[in-house]
Order: structure tokens, then sequence, then C-alpha cells
């Protein structure tokens, strides 16, 4: 399979990216702190139990880094060449989902497969990924050609609706995101994009009346005005509001938050971690979170750059959307500056499907830093 | 940086590849990432404080409003226990005031109205900040004086964080005879709570600690109901957001006889002579259902709703007799009453027949033991020539220590091929009537299984140091003593009714149970206790062989005084030997368990005393029962 004999994969793995792995680590260690003491009201089993959110997580996480290893010793020309099958893959498993999935807080995102959960959007989106690189790649890396354009909106379309129609109004943005960010990467033309913005500030009207559910709506308007319903839909904007603010510069310091402990917070492990961590480690802690996330995403745009040929180029910048828009929205949740939306937060967040799609992201990019020179055409 | 250099060697590619759109997306990190931070600095650095104070006071409580717990009920109708409510002095520590020295005025002040001491108010409102209960109502006094209550509710309004409550307190009305039964309800300590929050139980809810109280908290709690309210900093109610009614638990209505109940209650306690404790049972040998399940000593089961039970409660633990403790769930040696239980073996294995006939013309039979001495087992008469029903109506010991070991050198056989294997087969048919293991009444309380000895057994509780190797040995005299209920062998009078009852309706052991039907609070049926009868592994003609033993034994036998005009009661005594652990001197336990009507049996009864003889103390009360029974009790 290895094309380049043994020198070259040990070469390979010389030009492995340590700092992007490290980093990565270090957020999900951050995210193992910030669980221990977001579960501490719910859980109270032995330490050492596959029931004990934290060992879960570290399990999770162990899983993903093995991934993420296999991965990065594949070409990912390999996975390039078998997105179309991949893409179909998620596009069936979406399909699938919706008479058997499980159902969980009104909407359905999840297969149990026995102990274990898994969330086919999460695949989806790498898959996307994939797709679109390998699309825009072959009509030249170009995205200037309106006929190109429209096959990447044909290839986005099915999944963000799927996803849509779950309902998990967060992952579809995602799903918009990393379009958009692709084809901004491979050149879309500025007054193509002014079209599509139009478009859309044309459409968002229809977009609100007919297809967005009730409870989004709900959401999006406590947002202006948490206080209208303080139980409901605008209980958790309140709540992490105040966590967050009241978290001040150096925060109440860890397992203190009266927001966290006292179970005002909900859902704390997963999509409201960020206000543990402003309420528990403050202002302070916040910037180590967003320093850490620069950099990782710092690093995947450095392999962007100096991937080999445009399809690498193209996933790199993919994988680096994916995670900076999850990881944006998730926190402007928790800020109270984006509606509500079931969205992890990178790495950090309780969750397997997630752990593992991240890192099979970073293993595709680690792919494309190691065979960089490979690919190189001179 | 090496972007540069890379132009320059690759230029033809390099055209193609758009590098200043991946700078965009560092553009695109920074300027989101700013807009995170902007805000954060906004909220948590700007706004901070006002954040920091409103999480201080973030008052939006969720409160659940207690059902009304389900009432229990005798099995004709009568209430056996009353709710009723009760003044109560809460604190909620949150609401106290900030500053220390305000808060202990306010503990002073307290200390006058109510004569709680300030540092038990302080150390108690320590303690639930501790648990992380700083929203919860704290009760520092209970069961206040109405003119206490009515004082504390005036000034209540000035004192912030203090509130009067009424609590629901349970009454039982029927009187300590029915203790045992009803059990009662307390709080709930910190481990309890922690397991019932689960069941979304309030810290300061009151949950069933034993009897049936405990057994059927899950029927008699209801489901209580919420009210979400916004309160201000001095926890005065701004607006009700939300509340749901609760709803009342379920009733239940017990098998148990109220007015039987304290009539054997009183016959025992009139009739103790010199024993200290005692027991009885009346239950249905049709169903299993019991009537009246007695023990001697009792205690009041209402202490433990007085604000303070801590002097009348350690009484009741000092007290030597154990009043806390079911006697009829307790286990001693059942004597002679056992020997039912070895009559039904030996006739199943064979080994005696009907019309198996000993000359017994003495009062001591002698075995040579295994070590070649001679030892000499007693009978408490010279029974003469006697077949088994002769035997078990005069309660032979020799006859049925020939039925359990026998007697190897005369060739008479015992159960079994050998002595430890009689001991196993007769250790299988006590444990088939029920002995050996817990009956599972529906009381929860320490309801114990007795020991039903084999030589497997006593190889492993006569282990350690304590022990000489011998002692783990099995004699011929363990299987001997076992085959008239002695030795080893421990029962309770429960198990020794539901033993009685299988041989009086022809085999079916029973499960006993005190809670004929669970009623919905408006009175509906929800569901009726079905009879669970299991079949005893005794055929019903030597079961017929038994009941003709224990009707000749009240006729013309060891049981005479169990006789009643009018009715023909069957019946067995038992008289168990023990040497009092106090004074070394031996004594003996009183038992009587029988059945009437003999032709149809509708009532077993089974009485017992820790001191007496079982023909001359036990025999005349059960039969004053089963005269009371079937006189005034609807079975």
């Amino acid at each position: 399979m290895n094309r380049f004999g043994v020198e070259g994969t040990l070469r390979a793995w010389d030009r492995f990216d340590v700092i992007l792995v490290v980093t990565a680590l270090a957020l999900v260690g951050y995210g193992l702190v910030l669980i221990y003491s977001g579960s501490l009201g719910s859980y109270d089993g032995p330490v050492a139990s596959i029931d004990n959110p934290v060992v879960r997580q570290g399990l999770f996480a162990f899983i993903a880094i093995g991934v993420m290893f296999l991965i990065s010793r594949l070409d990912y020309h390999v996975l390039l060449h078998y997105a179309w099958w991949l893409y179909g893959a998620a596009i069936l498993l979406l399909l699938v989902l919706i008479p058997i999935g499980q159902t969980e807080f009104g909407s359905t995102r999840w297969f149990a497969l026995g102990p274990i959960q898994f969330q086919p959007s999460e695949f989806a989106k790498i898959a996307t990924v994939l797709l679109l690189a390998r699309f825009l790649s072959e009509q030249g890396g170009d995205a200037r050609d309106l006929r190109v354009l429209g096959g990447s909106i044909a290839i986005t379309a099915p999944v963000l609706l799927l996803v849509f129609v779950q309902p998990d109004l967060g992952t579809s943005i995602i799903f918009a995101a990393i379009w958009l960010g692709m084809v901004v990467v491979a050149g879309i033309q500025r007054r193509h994009l002014l079209v599509f913005a139009a478009i859309f500030l044309a459409l968002l009207p229809f977009l609100w009346t007919f297809t967005v559910a009730d409870y989004q709506i709900e959401r999006i308007s406590v947002l202006l005005d948490a206080e209208e319903d303080p139980l409901d839909a605008g209980y958790n904007p309140i709540q992490s509001q105040i966590a967050v603010g009241s978290g001040q510069l150096f925060g109440k310091g860890l397992t203190n938050g009266e927001q966290t402990q006292l179970d005002f917070l909900k859902v704390k492990t997963k999509d409201f971690i960020f206000s543990v961590l402003g309420e528990e480690l403050g202002f302070v802690g916040a910037m180590a979170l967003f320093a850490l996330f620069i950099l990782l995403l710092m690093r995947g745009i450095r392999a962007a750059q100096i991937a080999g040929d445009i399809p690498g180029q193209l996933v790199a910048a993919g994988v680096v959307i994916m995670i900076l828009m999850q990881a944006f929205i998730n926190i402007a949740v928790n800020l109270s500056i984006f509606p509500v939306t079931g969205l992890p937060l990178p790495f950090v967040s309780q969750g397997g499907s997630s752990l593992v799609t991240l890192f099979i992201g970073i293993g595709i990019v680690q792919s494309i830093v190691m065979r960089h020179r490979a690919y190189r055409q001179f | 940086m090496s972007l540069v250099g890379d132009r320059r060697v690759s230029p033809g590619f390099s055209r193609n590849r758009p590098h200043g759109n991946v700078a965009v997306l560092r553009v695109a990190v920074v300027v989101l990432f700013l807009v995170l931070g902007a805000r954060l600095v906004q909220m948590q650095l700007v706004d901070g404080a006002e954040y920091a104070e409103r999480s201080e006071l973030n008052r939006i409580i969720v409160e659940s409003v207690s059902p009304t717990r389900g009432v229990i009920f005798d099995r004709k109708g009568q209430p056996l226990v009353q709710n009723s409510g009760s003044f109560a002095a809460v604190v909620t520590p949150s609401f106290l005031p900030e500053n220390p020295a305000d808060r202990y005025r306010l503990y002073l002040y307290l200390e006058d109205l109510l004569g709680v001491p300030a540092l038990q108010i302080e150390e108690a409102v320590n303690a639930a900040e501790a648990r992380g209960q700083r929203d919860l109502p704290l009760a520092i006094a209970r069961a206040l004086e109405r003119d206490v209550a009515l004082m504390l509710e005036q000034v209540a309004a000035d004192l912030p964080g203090v509130a009067l409550s009424i609590e629901p307190r349970r009454v039982y009305p029927g009187g300590p005879e029915f203790s045992h039964i009803l059990g009662y309800v307390g709080a709930q300590s910190p481990d309890e709570w922690r397991v019932n929050q689960e069941d979304g139980y309030a810290f300061n809810e009151v949950v069933g600690k034993v009897g049936v109280e405990a057994r059927y908290e899950s029927e008699l709690r209801g489901t209580p109901g919420r009210a979400v309210t916004e309160v201000d900093a001095q926890g005065d109610l701004i607006t009700t957001i939300e509340s749901s009614d609760p709803e009342g638990g379920r009733s239940l209505l017990l098998s148990i006889d109220s007015d039987l109940q304290r009539y054997v209650y009183e016959l025992l306690s009139t009739t103790m002579g010199e024993a200290t404790t005692a027991a009885a049972v009346v239950m249905s040998p049709v169903t299993g259902e019991i009537y009246a399940i007695v023990s001697v000593p009792t205690y009041d089961n209402n202490i433990f709703s007085l604000p303070d039970p801590g002097e009348e409660y350690q009484r009741l633990l000092d007290d030597p007799r154990i009043p806390l403790l079911h006697q009829a769930l307790s286990p001693v040696a059942p004597g002679s009453t056992f020997k039912i239980i070895t009559a039904a073996a030996a006739l199943q294995e064979g080994n005696v027949t009907p019309s198996t006939r000993r000359e017994i013309n003495s009062s001591v039979l002698e075995f040579i033991g295994e070590d070649g001495q001679p030892y000499y087992f007693y009978d408490w008469r010279v029974h003469g020539d006697i077949d088994l029903v002769g035997a078990i109506s005069w309660s032979s010991n020799i006859y049925f220590y020939m039925a359990s070991c026998g007697i190897p050198q005369e060739g008479i056989a015992g159960l079994g091929a050998n002595t430890e294997q009689s001991a196993v087969v007769l250790g299988y048919y006590a444990r088939s009537f029920g002995l050996g293991q817990v009956t599972g009444l529906d009381i929860a309380s320490t309801e114990s299984p007795g020991v039903i000895p084999s030589p497997e057994w006593k190889r492993r509780v006569r282990s350690g140091s304590l022990f000489n190797p011998e002692d783990r040995d099995w004699y011929l005299a363990d299987t001997c003593f076992m085959g008239i209920g002695q030795g080893d062998v421990t029962a309770t009078p429960l198990q020794i009714a539901v033993a009685t009852a299988a041989i009086a309706n022809g085999g079916s052991l029973l499960q006993p149970y005190v809670a004929r039907q669970i009623l919905s609070p408006d009175g509906a049926v929800v569901s009726t206790t079905q009879p669970s009868p299991e079949p005893v592994p005794v055929d019903e003609q030597h079961l017929a062989v038994i009941r003709e033993g224990m009707r000749q034994s009240v006729i013309d036998g060891a049981a005479r005084l169990a006789a009643l005009p009018g009715v023909t009661v069957a019946g067995k005594t038992g008289t168990a030997e023990f040497i009092d652990p106090e004074d070394g001197v031996t004594k003996e336990r009183a038992w009587f368990t029988g059945f009437a009507p003999y032709d149809n049996p509708q009532v077993v009864v089974t009485v017992f005393y820790d001191l007496g003889v079982g023909g001359v103390k036990a025999a005349p009360v059960a039969a004053d029962i089963i005269g009371y029974f079937l006189e005034y009790v609807e079975p």
C-alpha cells in the first residue's frame, strides 16, 4: 500500500506534527478536569468505574488517539479515493437514523450500539470534507466556476438537510460553514459570495417561517431577552450567563462554582462545559482554553499551507473550519450570543463519537503533513 | 517562512494553490476568538460583580410539596394510623443574616422563644450549609405547642430566614400492640437520603423506617407535587412560576383483625408469669394471611414522632427484653413442635409407618456412642407401647429419637443410611416446611431465618480457634436432638405457624402476609394479594396421620389444655430446654402450635413464651385465641 517504501515512511514520521497532537491532548485533559467537576453532583460511584464520566472520556481519548495514529499512517489519498463511498455511507446512516435512531431531548441524532452511542452526523462531517476536497480539486481546485460551485452545493445540501431535520440546527450550520470555508479557500469569486449572501438574506424570512422549528425560534427569541421565560427556553442561557459572569477574573475555584455544583447549570459536562470553566476557572481559565484552541487551529492552517497538493490543502482547511466553527458556536451559546444548539465543545465536552471524529480529523491532517514533500510536484 | 521557499521551488503548481485564501482562515480564527474574548471581558470583567451577586441570589427555588401519606386499615376497615399536622420552626440558611453576629442574635432570640439552645441551632445550620443545602428549609424545633407556634408566626415576618411550617405527622391510635406491625416513619439519615434522592425524595421528607410503613413505603408515599417559585433575597415569595398538586399515597388494607390483635396482646401480657417475652401468630391455613401477630413486650411507635424521642428511645434500647425486636420473627429452639416435621419426614421416607410401634418402658434411652461410652437420652415420662399417633399425641422424645437417628445397635433405622445422612434428610424436610429461611412476611423487620443444622453447617460454624477439632464432628446425638427440635435447631414462631398451616391444609406451604389489599386514595382496590402456595414434598396421607396425632394430643395427650367445647382443636405442644447463660440453670420454653376446626382448618395459632411448659402455659392460651377467633373473626 505504501508507495514510498520504508525510507519514505520513516521520514514521514519525522514530519509528524507533535505540537498539534499535544495541543489536542491538552484540550482533552482540560476537558477531563471540567467533566470531573461537572459530574460531581450526578456521579458518586467508584472512581475506577466505566460509569465514571471521567474514566469513560479518558478511555475514549485512548481509543481516539489510536485511531488517529492509524489514520495518519494511511495516505490521505486512499480516503479521497473512497470519498464518494464514505459520503454515500454517511447519507445512508443519516437516512436509516430517521426510523430507528435514539431520541433524546426531542431530537434524533444517535444510534445505540450496545453501551456506546454513535452519532452519524459526526462521521458525515469528515466524509463531506473529504468529498468536497476531492470534487473541488478535480475541478482544478478552483471554485471560480459557477458550475463547480453548484456541484459543491449539491454535495453539501443533502447532508445538511438530513441533519437539519433531526433536528440539529447546530450541526447543519457546521456543514454550511465547512462548505463556505472550503469554497473560499478554493477561491470563490467575491461577486459570487455576495450573490450567495444576498440569496441567503432574501430566503431568511421563509426559512424562519417554514423550516425552523418552534423551539428554535423560542431559543432565538430568548437570546434577545432571556428573562422572558426564566424556566424553560430561557433557563439555560440565564444560568450559563450567571455562571460565566460570576466567575470573574480568576473563577471560584475548581468544584466551587455554585451554579455548577448546585445544579443550576444543565448538561454541564457536554454543551455547557464552557460555563463550568467560566464559573470555576474564570477569565484566566477561558483565555488558557482560547490559547490552546488558537494554537491547535493555527497548526491545522499550517498543514493546509504546506500541503503537498490541492486536495490535501482543502481537506486540512475543512478540518480546521469544522473545529473552529464548532468551538465558536459552542462557546457563543455559553456566552448567550448564539441561540442554544446542542453542539459539544471540540475535544473538551464529554462524548465519544465527537472525540473519535475529531481525532480522525487530526489523523488526516497528520497524514497530509507527513506526506507534503512526497506530493510536492517539482 | 517556508511558504516563500515552497513557492520558489515549485512555481508551476503553486500558482494553482490559492495560498492567499488559506490566510483567510487565520483571520477567521483570530476574529472569531476576539469576538468571544470581547464578550468574556464584558461578562466576566466588566459585569462580573453583578453576575456574582446574581449567582449569590439565584433564587428560583424548586420545592417538592409532600403528598398525603396513605392510611393503613385493619381487615374491618378500622384506621390504624392517622395523618395529622404538627408545627415546626424552620430556618432556611441562605436567607439568614450574612453577618455572624446578627445571625447569632437571631439564634439567641429563637432560643428564648423555642427553648432550643442557640449553639444547637448554629450547629444544625452549619451542617446543612456544609451539605450544600443552603436553600432547603431546616427544621430546628418540631411538635411546637400551639401558642408557641402562633407567636413564632407573628415574629417570623421580622426574622429573615425563619418560618413556621406545618409538618405532616403520623399518629398511631391503635396502641403499642400494633407497633411491631405498623412500624413508624422518621427522618432520613444523610446516607438514606443519598439513595432516596434518586426517587425524588426531599431531604426533610419522612420515610417509613420499619414495619409496614417501611415495607410499603413506595405505595404509601404518593407522588410529591412541585412548586417552582421565585423569591427575593429575604426568601419572600415574588411569584409562583409553576406548581403541580401532589398525589396522595395509596392505602393498605391489612389482614390483621385489630380486635383480635388487641385480645391476643392482652391475653399474652396477663399470662406471662415468669416469662419475660412472648409471641403469638394467628394465621389462615387457607390463604396465608395473618390475623394477628403479637410480640410482648412492645413499644409505643408514637414516640418516634415526638420532638425528642431520645429518653424514651434510650429506655427501649436499655431494656434487656429488647422490646424493639419482634419476638414472632426471632428464632429459638422449637422443641417438640418440631416433631410434626420429624414425623412427616419419617413417614415420607418410610422408616416409620403409622403402625410402627415402640415399646418404651423407661424414660431413659441408653446408647453406646461412637466412643464406646454409654450415653443417656431422657424422655419426660414412660410412654409404654405406642405408635406414631400416640408418640405425637404424648410427645415422646424416645420415639422421635428412634424415628430420626435410629438405634444402629438395635437395628432401628433412622431417616438415612447413617447419622450424618439422617440429619441431612431431616434438614431437607425442615426446609421444605419453611424452616431455616425467612418467610418473607411483608413487615420490614429483622426477620431471622433460624438454623437447621447439618454436618456441613457444624463444620463451618464451629471452626476457628474457639473450638476444638472434635466440636466440628457430627454425632449421633446431634441427629437425635435435631429430631425433637433441640440441639442447634431454631425456628421463629411465625415459621412454626407456617409449617403447621402446611400440615393443616394438606401440604401447601403458604407465603404469610399482612397486607391484603392496596387501595387508591379514593378507596378503589389497586391490587389484592393472592395466596402463593408451594407444595411440600410429603404425601397427604402422611399429613393426615400427623393431623390425627395432633387431634389426639388435644383430646387425650400432652395438649389437653387446648381443648375447647364444641370444636375439635388439633395441636402440638413444645417444651424446649435450654441452659440459661446467666445462671447456668436448665430452663424451659413454652410452645404450642395448632389449628381448628380439625375437619376444616380455618385458623392456625402458634403461641410462645420464653419461660414455661408448653402444655401448661401455651396450650390454654391458644385455646382462648381459637375460641375468640371462631366467635368474632370473619375469615
